[in-house]
């Protein structure tokens, strides 16, 4: 049962935006591999290590090898040259720049979705709601995460309705083409009538409400965590400017 | 008058306000991309190229966030409705087409719908949310949300001009977006990624690198390789969908009324 932690997304996510920021400009591999390692010893420890595993690695694999592909295989540096076929080169630079954008590719993917699995998307909406940015936001973000699940689902028994009375059953590109429009088509139309049918009552009740407005659901909050916030925020932008800075003297 | 009885009217200078950060957000996106395509920065992966790198996503994302800013409060509750059913038509869609290894994307379907439906600025909102809300699954697409918010801009645009009025123009007006999409994208793909992030498309970009191009450059040609197609063949569904909807569902889009964006077609 994985666990939750009682922290506010805003926490979460300008933490890991601190992060992210100071390990791709940090840019050396074993700061990358530490922000990884940490990432998994949170993981692991709110129970969430294996979806983290396989989330990750359904995006980075196919980075990797495209990664390893354009800088690994048809390298343009003259030096360190590994072997050398046609249009291949394979340089030691080349597989040194592959695997240094690769982790830091890894370091926003890891990080990024670690923050997904630790936020609870309710706290997160209603994070939005209490803080500044337009009430549309707060409105747009929960809709969409209610109407995934229920299109999903809608979508697939659609799929069976058709399958039921044996339409789209072709094989091939053709069979394909006609499985998505028999999905598609329903899918499409009934939601926008859904979405046109909804907007009457929402015009009705006056929405976007403007000004304050009570909520059911309150957002666990605290000085320390505003102060970290800010921290982190802080580090985020100019953690990397000193980090770089040495940089452009060189330069 | 305000377009809800029940909402106070805006204020001139909240008007000033949002118009201010969609120059700015705009200007931005521009300035970056001309910054990037002029310099060309070497060394993506050493020195200042990380610094390159997070200027860019932190430039490409803040222009985006700025335009959602400028545009959100502008819009009608119809379209507010409409872009949660957008939002996920692209990630549902999205994900069916790529399950089915056809090598297509059709990711930004929902956006080019809320787009023809409702004008240039819901679609360029929708697009913004669509990338913010998929970065939840997918962390790597966030800075493409300057990219995603061009896809509404543009099929907007087209609708308004008469895109949809007949079935052959709407492709073809997808091909000319896709162009401005993938120009618009490369720098975001080769300075932040070094690349791109699927095989098949990496390949493409290995290809023209092995001829001697810079990574921008590859990457420029594989985006003009790949988008256009793409969104040809996504403008074409969005528009086929439109005109399936009852006529009593898309004339109920002010937009659609204002620009007579379906033509004969919508007065039948």
């Amino acid at each position: 049962m994985p666990k939750s932690i009682n922290l506010h997304p805003f926490t979460v996510l300008a933490l890991a935006a601190a992060v992210v920021t100071m390990a791709t400009a940090a840019n050396l591999w074993w700061v990358s591999c530490a922000v990884l390692t940490a990432c998994a010893l949170v993981a692991g420890w709110t129970g969430h290590l294996r979806r983290l595993a396989v989330l990750s690695a359904s995006i980075l694999i196919p980075t990797f090898a495209s990664l390893l592909l354009i800088h690994g295989l048809v390298s343009q540096d003259a030096s360190g040259l590994i072997a050398a076929a046609g249009p291949f080169r394979v340089t030691v630079s080349g597989l040194e720049t592959a695997m240094v954008l690769g982790l830091r590719t890894a370091v926003l993917v890891v990080a990024g979705l670690l923050c997904t699995l630790l936020i609870d998307k309710h706290q997160l909406v209603a994070a939005i709601d209490l803080s500044p940015a337009p009430p549309q936001v707060g409105y747009l973000l929960a809709a969409t995460l209610f109407l995934l699940p229920h299109m999903a689902e809608k979508q697939r028994t659609i799929g069976q309705a058709q399958a039921l009375r044996q339409a789209g059953t072709g094989r091939g590109l053709s069979g394909w083409f006609q499985r998505v429009r028999l999905r598609a088509v329903p899918l499409v139309l009934a939601s926008l009538q859904d979405a046109h049918d909804r907007s009457a009552h929402l015009s009705a009740r006056g929405f976007p409400a403007a000004g304050s407005h009570a909520r059911l659901r309150t957002v666990a909050d605290s000085v320390t965590q505003q102060r970290v916030r800010w921290v982190a925020l802080l580090f985020a932008v100019l953690g990397p400017i000193a980090i770089l800075a040495p940089f452009w003297g060189s330069r | 008058m305000s377009p809800n009885l029940l909402l106070p009217e805006e204020t001139s200078s909240q008007v000033l306000r949002r118009r201010l950060l969609a120059s700015a957000g705009t200007l931005l996106l521009i300035g970056t991309y001309l910054v990037l395509v002029i310099t060309q920065p070497t060394g993506i992966a050493e020195g200042l190229g990380q610094g390159v790198a997070l200027v860019t996503f932190a430039a490409y994302l803040a222009a985006a966030v700025m335009l959602l800013v400028a545009v959100l409060p502008d819009l009608p509750v119809s379209t507010l409705t409409l872009i949660p059913v957008a939002l996920a038509l692209n990630i549902i869609l999205g994900q069916f087409v790529g399950s089915v290894m056809v090598p297509l994307y059709l990711d930004s379907i929902g956006t080019v719908l809320v787009g023809f439906l409702a004008g240039r600025r819901a679609g360029a909102a929708t697009g913004v949310l669509s990338t913010l809300i998929w970065s939840l699954f997918a962390p790597t697409v966030l800075p493409f949300a300057a990219g995603a918010a061009l896809v509404g801009f543009l099929a907007g645009t087209a609708a308004r001009f008469g895109a949809l009025r007949r079935p052959y123009l709407a492709p073809m007006a997808g091909v000319v977006a896709g162009v401005l999409v993938g120009v618009v994208s490369a720098p975001v793909a080769a300075f932040v990624f070094g690349g791109t992030s699927g095989v098949g498309t990496g390949a493409v970009v290995a290809a023209f690198r092995s001829m001697g191009d810079s990574l921008l450059s590859a990457v420029t040609k594989q985006a003009l390789i790949s988008d256009p197609g793409d969104k040809a063949i996504v403008f074409l569904i969005a528009a086929l969908l439109i005109y399936a909807l009852p006529k009593r569902l898309s004339g109920s889009f002010d937009f659609i009324r204002r620009y007579r964006v379906l033509g004969q077609r919508g007065t039948k």
